[in-house]
């Protein structure tokens, strides 16, 4: 339902909180938290390069700058030099970052409400009324979109990347923006929300898959069989007097082929597949094209495009940065020979690489969830993360609270969280600035928080597919409960 | 074949004179940009009643230090510590302290050879674009200079590690300052070029202290380094003042003693040296795109024989006068400026590509409403 009061209310007050935050100078506290900005997010970056760009020089040289030249072009001309620190500016230079993470938590807000919309429709499509009576209830229940949306926008971490001078808050809005393209059928956006996002950080390219399945199969559905199996006692179903009318309303409703988020077919037609991936390959196309022609333009012949994408993607991928961040990799590859550092990286670049076909086949009915998955395996393996990451997923997770109910040790979790949010800081505080400490100190927080996200990974995957199993049992139990209410004599007990 | 035997000859003579250029016995007539600056500060009396070397020694450091100069490029020899106290709140980074400054060390210094072990932050680092301020201070006579109450340094010795240094291309101007009795001698016997010696006191004469501390219960400073310093500190890292200028401002009768200096071995005119030169780090910025290939005096002459210079020029011991620095850079710079210019203009392509970027998402937001569905 339409919350408008959540929408103006907590979107006013979102809005409140990073101006307020920035105005009382965060953005000089937090552009120094190695956790906020990494090598490929800093505005204090970014603003070094756009003053090379400015000067004649390759926005590259230097080693400054790791982004994309289009960002350059951007965000450059509004935050200047940042040697300015009154109010009128520091509001102007957040002004993009705050229209941002509105926008991100706006689009989620709209994949939430077509999740619910389809949620709803699925349950009823599979007879569990029952279930769905239980959620709706109470009136004035949010939907699971208006949750992601306070989800997104209040969570301390998209609020510390927001003020804390990071380019994240761009790349997570392109990310939610091509997901909600996908989910709403709407090509175009999905196409170039994809190819921006991979262009200004290499890891979204994984996403090419849950983009493809919410297009080709829909938004996340219980998997197929159950719909085979609830079609097959819908006829019992019909009879039932006090569900028949609805029943009957959603099946015929459900039966068109060209309502696109309503499956109870297992895919689209041939055809029409075809039609989808056609006109995403050409949309991605024709974005990629158009960024790399801009990015040509934005360099001024100063610089290549090889260049750039040296300094970008090459950069992320063979790590060339090892200041300490919240990822794994710095500390790993202080250590590791020149011999085998192309070996490591080959594996833990693969380690995000592997991990995606299983999950794929697996989960390949749910692909806000499966969007949601490769998001935290990513921010946890990838080059330089930060909190940041943990904002986009989060913001996911946000969309699949009805399949997470049930999600073990979240109080563990939330309460892991906090302590790396505070403790992170903390030891680095104590290695870097009193000596009192050494790399271990930090690189344990680091272990924990990888240790905290892929408990939350594999939690939620369990879950997940024990939601899917739960529905199944109900279907099964359902149908026991309806042949033994038609046929009371034959009592068989459905495995 | 007469023709050939004259190359062949030529060429010969050329080769002969090859390892000339190498050892470089005597002068060497290249000329080499002034590119980094060096300060050695040394004190060489310790024990309490002599405070007031250290101070000079210390409050020249600070000088120098606010001048420009970096911490790794000053070496700061005490001989009793009183600045590296836990309690200090702005300790100074001295290099050699106590009783490791010792004549030994001292000439190591200069002519930078070394144990391996020795650490980067002890040794003088600089190379032939290099400006040394060498300031020494503490009890001196007639052409020697004493070492914590134990040894001296004379005055050849101090001229024959100049020597040594010019050899190695160790400094490109060394500008010596002493504050002792009798200072002057100590210049008596130098005979390298690039030399400007400056002392605080002629053969007979005494250097006197400024005041001394009712509270610490010695003198404080010495007067030669506080008119010195007096002098500075209405400068700043910008400012035009002359060594003709600095050496005006001491006047016998405040100094009780007369200030002599030795200008014979310096290259350049007093007026037309800035004392930021020697005791500041400032030096014009030339942005180039090409790597840094070093110092192209000599190599020129390497790479075209024509311009080898004859046996004759080589035993000269004066070497051609620079060209000044301001010229070289107006050379230079009407090169890069035009690119520079050029580039400039052309810098503000921004808007070009946010239109674009604004007609790529609106032709993706329009084209998604107006074809809904897939």
């Amino acid at each position: 339902m339409a919350k408008w009061w959540v929408v103006w209310g907590g979107g006013t007050l979102g809005i409140c909180v990073r101006f307020l935050l920035v105005v009382m100078g965060s953005l000089s506290l937090l552009d120094r938290r190695v956790e906020v900005v990494s090598p490929v997010t800093s505005l204090s970056r970014l603003a070094e390069g756009y003053w090379l760009k400015e000067y004649g020089k390759s926005p590259y040289a230097g080693s400054a700058y790791h982004g994309s030249p289009l960002l350059l072009s951007l965000i450059g001309p509004v935050i200047g030099d940042r040697q300015d620190t009154s109010i009128g500016y520091l509001l102007c230079s957040c002004s993009l970052f705050v229209v941002a993470d509105l926008m991100s938590a706006l689009l989620l807000r709209s994949t939430g409400k077509l999740l619910e919309h389809g949620h709803s429709k699925h349950l009823q499509l599979l007879g569990l009324t029952n279930l769905l009576r239980e959620k709706t209830d109470r009136k004035d229940k949010l939907g699971i979109g208006d949750i992601s949306f306070l989800v997104y926008l209040f969570n301390p971490f998209t609020i510390a990347v927001c003020v804390g001078g990071s380019t994240s808050s761009i790349e997570n809005m392109l990310i939610i923006l091509s997901l909600y393209g996908a989910a709403a059928g709407k090509v175009p956006l999905a196409g170039f929300g994809w190819a921006m996002a991979t262009h200004l950080s290499m890891y979204p390219v994984f996403l090419i898959i849950p983009i493809y399945y919410l297009l080709t199969n829909g938004l996340d559905s219980p998997p197929n069989k159950l719909f085979e199996l609830a079609k097959s006692v819908e006829p019992a179903a019909k009879e039932d007097s006090c569900h028949g009318k609805d029943a009957n309303d959603s099946y015929l409703q459900s039966s068109k082929s060209s309502s696109k988020g309503l499956q109870t077919t297992p895919m689209l037609s041939s055809r029409r597949k075809w039609v989808v991936i056609s006109k995403l390959v050409f949309w991605s196309a024709i974005s990629w094209v158009c960024i790399l022609r801009l990015c040509k333009v934005a360099l001024l012949g100063r610089s290549s495009l090889i260049t750039m994408w040296l300094e970008t993607h090459k950069y992320m991928l063979t790590v060339d940065d090892l200041t300490p961040n919240l990822g794994l990799f710095w500390y790993f590859f202080t250590e590791v020979f020149d011999f085998f550092r192309n070996f490591f990286l080959m594996v833990f670049h693969a380690n995000i690489a592997f991990m995606v076909p299983p999950l794929t086949i697996r989960l390949r009915h749910r692909p806000i969830f499966l969007a949601f998955i490769l998001t935290a395996i990513c921010s946890m393996i990838k080059s330089y993360p930060t909190v940041g990451d943990a904002a986009l997923y989060i913001g996911l997770m946000a969309l699949c609270v009805h399949e997470l109910s049930e999600l073990k040790y979240f109080y563990l979790l939330l309460n892991g969280y906090i302590l790396i949010s505070v403790l992170g800081p903390v030891m680095y505080n104590l290695w870097i600035f009193r000596g009192t400490g050494n790399a271990n100190f930090y690189f344990a927080t680091n272990l924990v928080y990888a240790t905290l996200q892929t408990v939350l990974i594999v939690e939620s995957v369990s879950t997940v597919i024990g939601y899917d199993k739960h529905l199944l049992k109900e279907i099964k139990l359902h149908s026991s409960n309806k042949s033994s209410q038609l046929h009371p004599k034959s009592m068989e007990v459905s495995a | 074949m007469g023709v050939v035997s004259w190359r062949a000859s030529a060429l010969l003579s050329w080769l002969m004179l090859l390892p000339m250029l190498f050892a470089e016995v005597g002068a060497a007539p290249t000329w080499t940009k002034h590119t980094n600056n060096w300060a050695v500060l040394v004190c060489t009396s310790r024990y309490w009643f002599n405070y007031r070397h250290m101070a000079n020694t210390l409050s020249l450091y600070r000088t120098v230090k606010r001048l420009g100069i970096p911490d790794d490029h000053i070496i700061l020899m005490l001989a009793d510590d009183v600045a590296c106290n836990a309690r200090n709140a702005r300790p100074a980074q001295v290099d050699y302290r106590g009783y490791e400054v010792t004549v030994e060390n001292f000439l190591r210094v200069l002519t930078g050879r070394h144990d391996a072990a020795v650490p980067r932050s002890k040794r003088l680092l600089s190379d032939e674009g290099s400006n040394i301020l060498l300031y020494m201070t503490g009890h001196g006579g007639d052409e020697f200079l004493k070492f914590q109450d134990s040894e001296e340094i004379q005055s050849r010795d101090l001229a024959d590690a100049f020597a040594q240094m010019h050899e190695k291309r160790r400094y490109k101007e060394l500008l010596v300052m002493v504050d002792t009795c009798q200072a002057a001698t100590l210049h008596s016997q130098l005979y390298s070029p690039g030399i400007l010696a400056v002392g605080s006191s002629l053969k007979g004469e005494n250097s006197y202290s400024h005041h001394l501390d009712a509270d610490v219960g010695v003198s404080v400073v010495d007067r030669f380094t506080y008119y010195t310093l007096q002098f500075f500190e209405n400068l700043d890292i910008h400012s035009n003042a002359t060594l003709e200028s600095l050496f005006k401002s001491y006047s016998p009768s405040l100094l009780m003693s007369h200030m002599d200096y030795r200008a014979d071995l310096f290259p350049r005119t007093l007026d037309k040296v800035l004392v930021t030169d020697f005791f500041g780090s400032v030096m014009g910025i030339k942005h180039t795109e090409a790597a840094y290939v070093g110092f192209t005096g000599r190599y020129e002459e390497l790479l075209n024989p024509q311009k080898a210079p004859s046996l004759a020029a080589v035993n000269e011991p004066v070497f051609e006068a620079p060209r000044e620095k301001d010229q070289v850079l107006e050379d230079e710079e009407d090169l890069n400026v035009e690119k520079i210019r050029h580039r400039l203009l052309a810098a503000d392509n921004d808007l070009p590509v946010l239109v674009g970027l604004l007609a790529l998402a609106a032709a993706v937001t329009v084209s998604s409403i107006a074809f809904p569905g897939a």
